[in-house]
Protein backbone atom coordinates (compact mmCIF):
# COMPACT_ATOMS: atom_id res chain seq x y z
CA UNK A 1 0.00 0.00 0.00
CA UNK A 2 0.94 3.70 -0.83
CA UNK A 3 2.85 5.40 1.99
CA UNK A 4 1.04 8.78 0.92
CA UNK A 5 -2.32 9.27 2.43
CA UNK A 6 -4.96 8.56 0.05
CA UNK A 7 -6.87 10.78 -1.57
CA UNK A 8 -11.00 10.35 -1.52
CA UNK A 9 -14.17 11.94 -2.74
CA UNK A 10 -16.08 13.96 -0.33
CA UNK A 11 -19.25 12.50 -0.78
CA UNK A 12 -21.46 10.12 -2.50
CA UNK A 13 -23.08 12.47 -4.98
CA UNK A 14 -20.02 13.70 -5.42
CA UNK A 15 -18.04 10.48 -7.03
CA UNK A 16 -21.46 10.02 -8.92
CA UNK A 17 -21.83 13.18 -10.51
CA UNK A 18 -17.79 13.11 -11.63
CA UNK A 19 -18.27 9.62 -13.09
CA UNK A 20 -21.76 10.86 -14.95
CA UNK A 21 -19.29 14.47 -15.75
CA UNK A 22 -17.07 12.33 -17.62
CA UNK A 23 -19.50 10.27 -19.22
CA UNK A 24 -21.98 13.28 -20.44
CA UNK A 25 -19.73 14.81 -23.47
CA UNK A 26 -20.25 16.03 -26.73
CA UNK A 27 -21.46 12.37 -27.82
CA UNK A 28 -24.80 12.96 -25.82
CA UNK A 29 -25.72 16.20 -27.87
CA UNK A 30 -24.62 15.49 -30.88
CA UNK A 31 -23.74 12.04 -32.04
CA UNK A 32 -26.48 10.20 -30.34
CA UNK A 33 -29.42 11.88 -31.96
CA UNK A 34 -27.76 12.01 -35.87
CA UNK A 35 -27.00 8.02 -34.95
CA UNK A 36 -30.40 7.51 -34.30
CA UNK A 37 -31.94 9.55 -37.09
CA UNK A 38 -29.70 7.64 -39.21
CA UNK A 39 -30.80 4.18 -37.22
CA UNK A 40 -34.71 3.19 -37.66
CA UNK A 41 -35.59 6.41 -35.59
CA UNK A 42 -37.55 5.12 -33.22
CA UNK A 43 -36.61 2.10 -33.73
CA UNK A 44 -33.30 2.30 -32.73
CA UNK A 45 -33.99 2.67 -28.98
CA UNK A 46 -34.52 -1.42 -28.97
CA UNK A 47 -31.04 -2.07 -29.65
CA UNK A 48 -29.88 0.93 -27.91
CA UNK A 49 -31.92 -0.13 -24.31
CA UNK A 50 -31.09 -3.95 -24.78
CA UNK A 51 -27.24 -2.97 -25.36
CA UNK A 52 -27.44 -0.52 -22.30
CA UNK A 53 -28.68 -2.98 -20.04
CA UNK A 54 -26.75 -6.45 -21.41
CA UNK A 55 -23.22 -4.11 -21.74
CA UNK A 56 -23.17 -0.43 -20.81
CA UNK A 57 -24.24 -1.08 -17.36
CA UNK A 58 -22.61 -4.17 -16.23
CA UNK A 59 -19.25 -2.49 -17.65
CA UNK A 60 -19.74 0.39 -15.65
CA UNK A 61 -20.10 -1.84 -12.55
CA UNK A 62 -17.30 -4.10 -13.60
CA UNK A 63 -15.25 -0.95 -13.85
CA UNK A 64 -16.41 0.78 -10.65
CA UNK A 65 -15.31 -3.19 -9.08
CA UNK A 66 -12.12 -3.24 -10.18
CA UNK A 67 -11.14 0.62 -9.57
CA UNK A 68 -12.47 -0.13 -6.10
CA UNK A 69 -10.46 -3.32 -5.99
CA UNK A 70 -7.08 -2.10 -7.29
CA UNK A 71 -7.51 0.80 -4.94
CA UNK A 72 -7.37 -1.17 -1.90
CA UNK A 73 -3.76 -2.09 -2.55
CA UNK A 74 -2.85 1.22 -3.68
CA UNK A 75 -3.36 1.01 -7.22
CA UNK A 76 -4.42 3.66 -8.66
CA UNK A 77 -4.36 2.75 -12.46
CA UNK A 78 -5.01 0.11 -14.65
CA UNK A 79 -1.91 -2.09 -14.49
CA UNK A 80 -1.33 -2.65 -10.76
CA UNK A 81 -5.25 -3.23 -10.61
CA UNK A 82 -4.96 -5.63 -13.84
CA UNK A 83 -1.70 -7.14 -11.84
CA UNK A 84 -4.05 -8.22 -8.64
CA UNK A 85 -6.39 -10.10 -11.25
CA UNK A 86 -4.68 -11.90 -13.03
CA UNK A 87 -1.74 -12.99 -11.07
CA UNK A 88 0.76 -12.95 -14.43
CA UNK A 89 3.55 -10.34 -15.83
CA UNK A 90 1.85 -9.90 -19.01
CA UNK A 91 -1.29 -8.49 -17.54
CA UNK A 92 0.32 -5.23 -16.30
CA UNK A 93 0.91 -4.57 -20.41
CA UNK A 94 -3.07 -4.77 -20.90
CA UNK A 95 -3.40 -2.26 -18.37
CA UNK A 96 -1.13 0.69 -20.24
CA UNK A 97 -3.66 0.82 -22.17
CA UNK A 98 -6.24 1.96 -19.45
CA UNK A 99 -3.51 5.32 -19.02
CA UNK A 100 -2.35 5.52 -22.89
CA UNK A 101 -5.81 5.75 -24.01
CA UNK A 102 -7.19 8.47 -21.81
CA UNK A 103 -3.52 10.28 -22.50
CA UNK A 104 -4.13 10.06 -26.43
CA UNK A 105 -8.01 11.66 -26.05
CA UNK A 106 -6.82 14.31 -23.93
CA UNK A 107 -4.13 15.62 -26.22
CA UNK A 108 -7.01 16.57 -29.12
CA UNK A 109 -10.09 16.40 -26.96
CA UNK A 110 -8.30 19.83 -25.00
CA UNK A 111 -8.49 21.56 -27.85
CA UNK A 112 -11.95 20.83 -29.38
CA UNK A 113 -12.98 21.96 -25.87
CA UNK A 114 -11.44 25.06 -25.97
CA UNK A 115 -12.84 25.88 -29.48
CA UNK A 116 -16.24 25.70 -27.77
CA UNK A 117 -14.88 28.11 -24.96
CA UNK A 118 -14.14 30.86 -27.98
CA UNK A 119 -17.58 29.70 -29.45
CA UNK A 120 -18.93 31.05 -26.34
CA UNK A 121 -17.24 33.90 -26.61
CA UNK A 122 -17.84 34.87 -30.01
CA UNK A 123 -21.49 34.39 -29.10
CA UNK A 124 -21.98 36.58 -25.81
CA UNK A 125 -19.84 39.53 -27.94
CA UNK A 126 -22.99 39.03 -30.99
CA UNK A 127 -20.08 37.80 -33.70
CA UNK A 128 -21.63 34.69 -34.10
CA UNK A 129 -25.31 35.98 -34.20
CA UNK A 130 -24.20 38.19 -37.05
CA UNK A 131 -23.47 35.33 -39.50
CA UNK A 132 -26.70 34.21 -41.08
CA UNK A 133 -25.24 31.68 -44.01
CA UNK A 134 -23.62 27.90 -43.86
CA UNK A 135 -20.98 29.39 -46.18
CA UNK A 136 -20.15 32.40 -43.84
CA UNK A 137 -20.54 30.24 -40.56
CA UNK A 138 -18.50 27.32 -42.35
CA UNK A 139 -15.90 30.19 -43.07
CA UNK A 140 -15.43 31.10 -39.70
CA UNK A 141 -15.28 27.67 -38.42
CA UNK A 142 -12.11 27.10 -41.27
CA UNK A 143 -10.38 30.20 -39.91
CA UNK A 144 -11.06 29.77 -36.26
CA UNK A 145 -9.65 26.54 -36.75
CA UNK A 146 -6.51 28.10 -39.02
CA UNK A 147 -7.29 26.30 -41.67
CA UNK A 148 -7.44 29.07 -44.08
CA UNK A 149 -7.48 32.73 -43.72
CA UNK A 150 -10.22 34.78 -44.64
CA UNK A 151 -12.32 37.82 -43.18
CA UNK A 152 -13.01 36.33 -39.76
CA UNK A 153 -9.51 35.60 -38.49
CA UNK A 154 -6.15 36.03 -40.52
CA UNK A 155 -3.94 33.24 -38.35
CA UNK A 156 -4.36 30.23 -35.54
CA UNK A 157 -3.75 33.43 -32.62
CA UNK A 158 -7.45 33.22 -31.43
CA UNK A 159 -7.89 29.89 -31.08
CA UNK A 160 -4.54 29.01 -29.80
CA UNK A 161 -5.33 31.78 -27.05
CA UNK A 162 -8.46 29.66 -26.31
CA UNK A 163 -6.53 26.39 -26.03
CA UNK A 164 -3.77 28.02 -23.22
CA UNK A 165 -6.97 29.55 -21.30
CA UNK A 166 -8.83 25.96 -21.26
CA UNK A 167 -5.51 23.69 -20.92
CA UNK A 168 -4.60 25.86 -17.79
CA UNK A 169 -8.28 25.34 -16.31
CA UNK A 170 -7.77 21.80 -16.73
CA UNK A 171 -4.21 22.30 -14.92
CA UNK A 172 -5.71 24.29 -12.02
CA UNK A 173 -8.80 21.46 -11.15
CA UNK A 174 -6.46 18.57 -11.44
CA UNK A 175 -3.74 20.79 -8.98
CA UNK A 176 -6.70 21.02 -6.95
CA UNK A 177 -7.08 17.20 -6.32
CA UNK A 178 -9.72 14.67 -5.82
CA UNK A 179 -11.92 16.45 -3.82
CA UNK A 180 -11.16 19.85 -3.77
CA UNK A 181 -11.04 20.30 -7.98
CA UNK A 182 -12.70 17.10 -9.84
CA UNK A 183 -15.52 17.04 -7.21
CA UNK A 184 -15.89 20.47 -6.45
CA UNK A 185 -15.84 21.45 -10.49
CA UNK A 186 -18.67 18.30 -11.13
CA UNK A 187 -21.17 19.70 -8.44
CA UNK A 188 -21.29 22.69 -10.25
CA UNK A 189 -20.50 22.24 -13.90
CA UNK A 190 -22.89 18.76 -14.11
CA UNK A 191 -26.37 20.61 -13.03
CA UNK A 192 -25.69 23.84 -14.58
CA UNK A 193 -25.15 22.49 -17.96
CA UNK A 194 -28.49 19.89 -16.75
CA UNK A 195 -29.76 23.68 -16.70
CA UNK A 196 -28.82 25.10 -19.53
CA UNK A 197 -29.61 21.56 -21.87
CA UNK A 198 -33.60 22.07 -20.54
CA UNK A 199 -33.85 25.66 -20.97
CA UNK A 200 -32.91 25.57 -24.59
CA UNK A 201 -35.13 22.39 -24.52
CA UNK A 202 -38.27 24.87 -23.60
CA UNK A 203 -37.24 27.04 -26.24
CA UNK A 204 -37.06 24.16 -28.79
CA UNK A 205 -40.66 23.22 -27.63
CA UNK A 206 -41.72 26.56 -28.14
CA UNK A 207 -41.03 27.45 -31.24
CA UNK A 208 -43.63 25.88 -33.42
CA UNK A 209 -42.87 26.38 -37.00
CA UNK A 210 -40.40 28.81 -37.41
CA UNK A 211 -40.88 29.63 -40.96
CA UNK A 212 -44.40 30.46 -41.88
CA UNK A 213 -43.77 29.87 -45.71
CA UNK A 214 -43.36 25.87 -44.84
CA UNK A 215 -45.41 24.87 -41.87
CA UNK A 216 -44.62 21.30 -41.81
CA UNK A 217 -41.38 22.12 -41.14
CA UNK A 218 -42.18 22.13 -37.47
CA UNK A 219 -40.68 20.93 -34.11
CA UNK A 220 -43.32 18.13 -33.92
CA UNK A 221 -42.56 16.91 -37.02
CA UNK A 222 -38.86 16.78 -35.87
CA UNK A 223 -39.10 15.00 -33.15
CA UNK A 224 -40.76 12.69 -35.67
CA UNK A 225 -37.67 12.99 -37.97
CA UNK A 226 -35.72 11.39 -34.71
CA UNK A 227 -38.12 9.02 -33.25
CA UNK A 228 -40.59 7.85 -36.37
CA UNK A 229 -39.56 4.38 -35.90
CA UNK A 230 -38.48 2.10 -39.20
CA UNK A 231 -38.61 -1.13 -37.85
CA UNK A 232 -37.09 -2.70 -40.77
CA UNK A 233 -33.67 -0.95 -39.27
CA UNK A 234 -34.21 -3.73 -36.46
CA UNK A 235 -32.94 -6.28 -39.33
CA UNK A 236 -29.68 -4.71 -39.98
CA UNK A 237 -26.48 -5.86 -38.42
CA UNK A 238 -25.39 -2.24 -38.56
CA UNK A 239 -28.20 -0.88 -36.31
CA UNK A 240 -27.31 -2.90 -33.39
CA UNK A 241 -23.79 -1.75 -34.43
CA UNK A 242 -24.48 1.51 -34.24
CA UNK A 243 -26.75 1.16 -31.09
CA UNK A 244 -24.09 -0.98 -29.20
CA UNK A 245 -21.12 1.11 -30.13
CA UNK A 246 -23.32 4.43 -28.90
CA UNK A 247 -23.75 2.70 -25.90
CA UNK A 248 -20.35 2.14 -25.75
CA UNK A 249 -19.01 5.29 -26.23
CA UNK A 250 -21.26 7.44 -24.06
CA UNK A 251 -20.99 5.65 -21.05
CA UNK A 252 -17.13 6.21 -20.69
CA UNK A 253 -16.42 2.73 -20.68
CA UNK A 254 -13.49 1.03 -21.92
CA UNK A 255 -11.61 4.41 -21.06
CA UNK A 256 -9.67 3.95 -17.75
CA UNK A 257 -10.99 6.68 -15.89
CA UNK A 258 -13.64 4.99 -14.00
CA UNK A 259 -11.09 2.80 -12.76
CA UNK A 260 -8.64 5.34 -11.62
CA UNK A 261 -12.24 7.69 -10.02
CA UNK A 262 -13.20 4.19 -8.12
CA UNK A 263 -9.66 3.78 -6.80
CA UNK A 264 -10.46 6.89 -4.70
CA UNK A 265 -13.21 5.16 -2.78
CA UNK A 266 -12.78 2.90 0.20
CA UNK A 267 -13.32 -0.68 0.55
CA UNK A 268 -17.00 -0.76 1.87
CA UNK A 269 -18.45 2.26 -0.03
CA UNK A 270 -21.46 1.10 -2.31
CA UNK A 271 -20.64 0.77 -6.50
CA UNK A 272 -23.99 -1.16 -7.57
CA UNK A 273 -26.30 2.08 -7.02
CA UNK A 274 -23.53 4.95 -7.63
CA UNK A 275 -22.58 3.17 -11.07
CA UNK A 276 -25.96 2.76 -12.11
CA UNK A 277 -26.87 6.35 -11.10
CA UNK A 278 -23.71 7.34 -12.91
CA UNK A 279 -25.35 5.97 -16.50
CA UNK A 280 -28.64 6.88 -15.94
CA UNK A 281 -27.91 10.41 -15.27
CA UNK A 282 -25.90 10.02 -18.24
CA UNK A 283 -28.78 8.44 -20.39
CA UNK A 284 -30.95 11.31 -19.16
CA UNK A 285 -28.39 13.68 -20.61
CA UNK A 286 -28.39 12.08 -24.05
CA UNK A 287 -31.92 10.48 -24.58
CA UNK A 288 -33.97 13.41 -22.78
CA UNK A 289 -31.87 16.23 -23.53
CA UNK A 290 -29.78 15.31 -26.42
CA UNK A 291 -32.33 14.18 -28.73
CA UNK A 292 -34.77 17.08 -28.06
CA UNK A 293 -32.51 19.98 -29.29
CA UNK A 294 -30.12 19.79 -32.59
CA UNK A 295 -32.59 17.45 -34.59
CA UNK A 296 -35.68 19.15 -34.23
CA UNK A 297 -34.17 22.76 -34.34
CA UNK A 298 -32.52 21.29 -37.49
CA UNK A 299 -35.41 19.94 -39.10
CA UNK A 300 -37.32 22.63 -38.09
CA UNK A 301 -35.21 25.26 -40.09
CA UNK A 302 -33.68 23.03 -43.09
CA UNK A 303 -36.73 20.95 -43.72
CA UNK A 304 -37.01 17.13 -44.17
CA UNK A 305 -34.10 17.49 -47.41
CA UNK A 306 -31.86 19.85 -45.24
CA UNK A 307 -32.03 17.44 -42.16
CA UNK A 308 -30.94 14.22 -44.22
CA UNK A 309 -27.66 16.79 -45.64
CA UNK A 310 -26.64 18.16 -42.28
CA UNK A 311 -27.30 14.54 -40.40
CA UNK A 312 -24.74 13.39 -42.38
CA UNK A 313 -22.00 16.56 -41.98
CA UNK A 314 -20.77 14.87 -39.16
CA UNK A 315 -21.06 16.07 -35.14
CA UNK A 316 -18.58 19.14 -35.38
CA UNK A 317 -20.75 20.82 -38.72
CA UNK A 318 -23.87 19.66 -36.35
CA UNK A 319 -22.60 21.59 -33.61
CA UNK A 320 -20.58 23.83 -34.88
CA UNK A 321 -22.18 25.31 -37.91
CA UNK A 322 -25.54 24.59 -38.23
CA UNK A 323 -26.52 25.07 -34.62
CA UNK A 324 -25.19 29.28 -34.13
CA UNK A 325 -27.10 29.56 -37.74
CA UNK A 326 -30.11 28.23 -36.35
CA UNK A 327 -29.34 30.65 -33.02
CA UNK A 328 -28.73 33.62 -35.21
CA UNK A 329 -32.50 33.69 -36.76
CA UNK A 330 -34.38 33.41 -33.51
CA UNK A 331 -34.98 36.53 -30.84
CA UNK A 332 -32.19 36.35 -28.02
CA UNK A 333 -30.59 33.82 -30.39
CA UNK A 334 -26.63 35.49 -28.93
CA UNK A 335 -27.70 34.44 -25.30
CA UNK A 336 -29.42 30.91 -26.50
CA UNK A 337 -26.01 30.54 -28.81
CA UNK A 338 -24.18 30.86 -25.37
CA UNK A 339 -26.09 28.58 -23.99
CA UNK A 340 -25.49 25.94 -26.09
CA UNK A 341 -21.81 26.30 -26.63
CA UNK A 342 -21.26 26.93 -22.56
CA UNK A 343 -23.39 23.50 -21.66
CA UNK A 344 -20.93 21.94 -24.03
CA UNK A 345 -17.53 23.51 -23.13
CA UNK A 346 -18.66 22.04 -19.50
CA UNK A 347 -19.83 18.57 -20.45
CA UNK A 348 -16.12 19.05 -22.60
CA UNK A 349 -14.15 19.54 -19.46
CA UNK A 350 -16.09 17.66 -16.94
CA UNK A 351 -14.77 14.82 -19.23
CA UNK A 352 -11.26 16.19 -19.97
CA UNK A 353 -10.20 16.50 -16.45
CA UNK A 354 -11.09 12.54 -15.89
CA UNK A 355 -8.91 12.01 -19.19
CA UNK A 356 -6.03 13.47 -17.39
CA UNK A 357 -6.34 12.16 -14.04
CA UNK A 358 -4.82 8.53 -15.13
CA UNK A 359 -1.90 9.85 -15.77
CA UNK A 360 -1.59 12.09 -12.87
CA UNK A 361 -2.58 9.32 -10.57
CA UNK A 362 -0.12 6.71 -12.06
CA UNK A 363 2.76 9.54 -11.58
CA UNK A 364 1.52 10.43 -8.33
CA UNK A 365 1.31 6.94 -6.63
CA UNK A 366 3.46 4.75 -8.68
CA UNK A 367 6.52 6.74 -8.20
CA UNK A 368 5.76 7.90 -4.89
CA UNK A 369 5.79 11.82 -5.80
CA UNK A 370 2.96 14.61 -4.47
CA UNK A 371 0.02 15.58 -6.51
CA UNK A 372 1.49 19.25 -7.30
CA UNK A 373 4.53 17.82 -8.70
CA UNK A 374 2.47 14.90 -10.77
CA UNK A 375 0.34 17.45 -12.36
CA UNK A 376 3.53 20.15 -13.25
CA UNK A 377 5.23 16.93 -15.13
CA UNK A 378 2.09 15.49 -16.81
CA UNK A 379 1.03 18.96 -18.07
CA UNK A 380 4.17 20.27 -19.19
CA UNK A 381 4.53 16.81 -21.08
CA UNK A 382 1.00 16.66 -22.43
CA UNK A 383 1.12 20.32 -23.50
CA UNK A 384 3.96 19.49 -25.68
CA UNK A 385 2.12 16.45 -26.87
CA UNK A 386 -1.33 18.74 -28.25
CA UNK A 387 0.88 21.07 -30.52
CA UNK A 388 1.00 18.52 -33.51
CA UNK A 389 -3.13 18.35 -32.89
CA UNK A 390 -3.46 22.34 -32.79
CA UNK A 391 -1.16 22.53 -35.98
CA UNK A 392 -1.88 19.76 -38.08
CA UNK A 393 -5.13 19.50 -37.76
CA UNK A 394 -5.83 19.99 -41.51
CA UNK A 395 -3.38 17.05 -42.12
CA UNK A 396 -5.67 14.26 -40.19
CA UNK A 397 -4.09 14.21 -37.01
CA UNK A 398 -7.19 14.85 -34.87
CA UNK A 399 -8.70 11.98 -37.20
CA UNK A 400 -6.16 9.96 -36.02
CA UNK A 401 -5.46 10.21 -32.43
CA UNK A 402 -9.31 9.83 -32.13
CA UNK A 403 -8.92 6.41 -33.87
CA UNK A 404 -6.30 4.74 -32.04
CA UNK A 405 -7.15 6.55 -28.43
CA UNK A 406 -10.97 7.11 -28.65
CA UNK A 407 -12.10 4.03 -30.87
CA UNK A 408 -9.55 1.28 -30.90
CA UNK A 409 -8.22 1.29 -27.49
CA UNK A 410 -11.98 1.70 -26.03
CA UNK A 411 -13.07 -1.28 -27.61
CA UNK A 412 -10.09 -3.21 -26.88
CA UNK A 413 -9.55 -1.91 -23.11
CA UNK A 414 -13.44 -2.81 -22.50
CA UNK A 415 -12.80 -6.27 -23.81
CA UNK A 416 -9.99 -7.35 -21.90
CA UNK A 417 -11.28 -5.91 -18.78
CA UNK A 418 -14.67 -7.25 -18.84
CA UNK A 419 -12.93 -11.29 -19.57
CA UNK A 420 -10.33 -10.12 -16.98
CA UNK A 421 -12.70 -9.63 -14.07
CA UNK A 422 -14.54 -12.48 -14.79
CA UNK A 423 -13.52 -15.14 -15.52
CA UNK A 424 -9.33 -14.40 -14.88
CA UNK A 425 -10.76 -13.45 -11.41
CA UNK A 426 -13.42 -15.54 -11.75
CA UNK A 427 -17.54 -13.97 -11.48
CA UNK A 428 -17.94 -15.67 -7.61
CA UNK A 429 -15.17 -13.22 -6.53
CA UNK A 430 -16.29 -10.67 -8.88
CA UNK A 431 -19.83 -10.82 -8.06
CA UNK A 432 -19.01 -10.63 -4.02
CA UNK A 433 -16.63 -7.69 -4.66
CA UNK A 434 -19.45 -6.04 -6.54
CA UNK A 435 -22.33 -6.28 -3.83
CA UNK A 436 -19.82 -5.66 -1.23
CA UNK A 437 -21.33 -2.27 0.60
CA UNK A 438 -24.10 -2.54 -2.00
CA UNK A 439 -26.88 -0.10 -1.58
CA UNK A 440 -28.50 -1.98 -4.31
CA UNK A 441 -29.50 -5.85 -4.92
CA UNK A 442 -28.15 -6.46 -8.37
CA UNK A 443 -30.36 -9.27 -9.98
CA UNK A 444 -29.33 -12.48 -10.27
CA UNK A 445 -29.38 -13.28 -13.33
CA UNK A 446 -27.16 -10.34 -13.73
CA UNK A 447 -24.28 -12.93 -12.66
CA UNK A 448 -25.14 -14.97 -15.85
CA UNK A 449 -25.21 -11.85 -18.51
CA UNK A 450 -21.99 -10.52 -16.73
CA UNK A 451 -20.16 -13.54 -17.22
CA UNK A 452 -21.21 -14.78 -20.74
CA UNK A 453 -23.38 -11.64 -22.67
CA UNK A 454 -21.18 -8.64 -21.41
CA UNK A 455 -17.54 -10.66 -22.47
CA UNK A 456 -19.37 -11.89 -25.94
CA UNK A 457 -21.35 -9.34 -27.09
CA UNK A 458 -17.87 -7.22 -26.40
CA UNK A 459 -15.77 -8.99 -28.68
CA UNK A 460 -18.50 -9.00 -31.02
CA UNK A 461 -18.22 -5.26 -31.26
CA UNK A 462 -14.60 -5.56 -30.97
CA UNK A 463 -14.04 -8.10 -34.40
CA UNK A 464 -17.36 -6.14 -36.75
CA UNK A 465 -15.63 -2.32 -35.53
CA UNK A 466 -12.34 -3.84 -36.70
CA UNK A 467 -13.85 -5.51 -40.06
CA UNK A 468 -16.21 -2.10 -40.80
CA UNK A 469 -13.87 0.85 -39.57
CA UNK A 470 -10.37 -0.56 -38.05
CA UNK A 471 -9.13 -2.54 -41.58
CA UNK A 472 -9.72 0.77 -43.80
CA UNK A 473 -8.47 3.31 -40.86
CA UNK A 474 -5.22 0.85 -40.62
CA UNK A 475 -4.52 0.52 -44.73
CA UNK A 476 -5.29 4.69 -44.72
CA UNK A 477 -8.64 4.41 -47.31
CA UNK A 478 -9.50 8.00 -48.36
CA UNK A 479 -6.78 9.50 -47.12
CA UNK A 480 -5.11 12.51 -49.05
CA UNK A 481 -1.60 11.51 -50.39
CA UNK A 482 -0.11 14.57 -48.96
CA UNK A 483 -1.62 13.66 -45.58
CA UNK A 484 0.05 10.52 -45.31
CA UNK A 485 3.30 11.50 -43.54
CA UNK A 486 1.69 13.63 -41.21
CA UNK A 487 -0.51 9.97 -40.12
CA UNK A 488 2.62 7.98 -40.34
CA UNK A 489 4.57 10.29 -37.96
CA UNK A 490 1.72 10.51 -35.64
CA UNK A 491 1.39 6.22 -35.39
CA UNK A 492 5.07 6.56 -34.84
CA UNK A 493 4.65 9.14 -32.27
CA UNK A 494 2.10 6.88 -30.69
CA UNK A 495 4.15 3.42 -30.97
CA UNK A 496 6.96 5.71 -29.37
CA UNK A 497 4.03 6.84 -26.27
CA UNK A 498 2.96 3.85 -25.63
CA UNK A 499 6.22 1.61 -25.48
CA UNK A 500 7.80 4.39 -23.16
CA UNK A 501 4.67 4.12 -20.86
CA UNK A 502 4.53 0.03 -20.79
CA UNK A 503 8.31 1.04 -19.69
CA UNK A 504 7.33 2.84 -17.27
CA UNK A 505 5.10 0.95 -15.46
CA UNK A 506 7.24 -2.00 -15.68
CA UNK A 507 9.56 -0.28 -13.40
CA UNK A 508 7.00 1.20 -11.56
CA UNK A 509 5.67 -2.00 -10.31
CA UNK A 510 8.82 -4.00 -9.76
CA UNK A 511 9.54 -1.74 -7.10
CA UNK A 512 5.84 -1.01 -5.80
CA UNK A 513 5.03 -5.00 -6.28
CA UNK A 514 7.50 -8.03 -4.42
CA UNK A 515 8.70 -10.13 -7.31
CA UNK A 516 7.12 -12.91 -5.96
CA UNK A 517 3.51 -11.32 -6.17
CA UNK A 518 4.18 -10.00 -10.09
CA UNK B 1 -45.02 12.44 -35.64
CA UNK B 2 -46.88 9.13 -35.67
CA UNK B 3 -48.12 7.41 -33.19
CA UNK B 4 -45.62 4.99 -33.54
CA UNK B 5 -43.21 8.16 -32.53
CA UNK B 6 -45.22 8.97 -29.59
CA UNK B 7 -45.11 5.14 -28.05
CA UNK B 8 -41.22 5.21 -28.82
CA UNK B 9 -40.34 8.64 -27.04
CA UNK B 10 -42.93 8.27 -24.49
CA UNK B 11 -41.85 4.96 -23.51
CA UNK B 12 -38.09 5.77 -23.87
CA UNK B 13 -38.24 8.98 -21.61
CA UNK B 14 -39.79 7.17 -19.49
CA UNK B 15 -37.49 4.52 -18.47
CA UNK B 16 -34.75 6.91 -18.19
CA UNK B 17 -36.67 9.62 -15.94
CA UNK B 18 -38.28 6.69 -14.00
CA UNK B 19 -34.40 4.76 -13.34
CA UNK B 20 -32.76 8.49 -12.61
CA UNK B 21 -35.60 9.12 -9.82
CA UNK B 22 -35.33 6.05 -8.63
CA UNK B 23 -31.34 6.21 -8.52
CA UNK B 24 -31.32 9.82 -6.75
CA UNK B 25 -33.98 8.52 -4.39
CA UNK B 26 -31.80 5.89 -3.05
CA UNK B 27 -28.69 7.73 -2.52
CA UNK B 28 -30.63 10.89 -1.13
CA UNK B 29 -32.12 8.78 1.46
CA UNK B 30 -29.09 6.38 2.02
CA UNK B 31 -28.34 7.60 5.83
CA UNK B 32 -24.51 7.23 5.25
CA UNK B 33 -23.82 9.24 2.41
CA UNK B 34 -20.52 11.16 3.22
CA UNK B 35 -17.54 8.88 2.14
Amino acid sequence: MSAQKKESWGSKIGIILAVAGSAVGLGNFLRFPVQAASNGGGAFMIPYFISLFLVGIPLMWIEWSIGRYGGIFGHTTAPGMFQKLWKTRLSKYFGVIGIFGPLVIFIYYVYVESWLLGYSFYSLTGVLSSIHDTGSMSKFLSGYQGLEINQFFSGLGSAYAFFVVTFALNVWIIYKGVEGGIEKLCKIALPTLLIFAVIIMVRVFTLGAPNPAYPDWNIANGFGFLWNPDFSALLSARTWLAAAGQIFFTLSVGIGVILTYASYLNKGDDIALSGLSAASTNELAEVVLGGSIVIPLAFAFFGPVGIKAIAGSGAFDLGLVTMPLIFSQISLGALFSFLWFFLLFLAGITSSVSLIEPAVAFVKDDFKMGRKKSVTLVSIFTFVLCQPAIFFLGHGVVNELDFWGGTFCLVLFGTIEAVLFTWAFGIDKAWEEMHRGAQLTIPSFYKWIIKYITPTFLIIILISWFFQEGIPTVLMEGVAPANIPYILLTRAGLVMLFVALALLVRHALKKKIPEAQQ
Amino acid sequence: MNIYGWIFIVASWSVIIGLTAFCFYKVFTEKDEEI
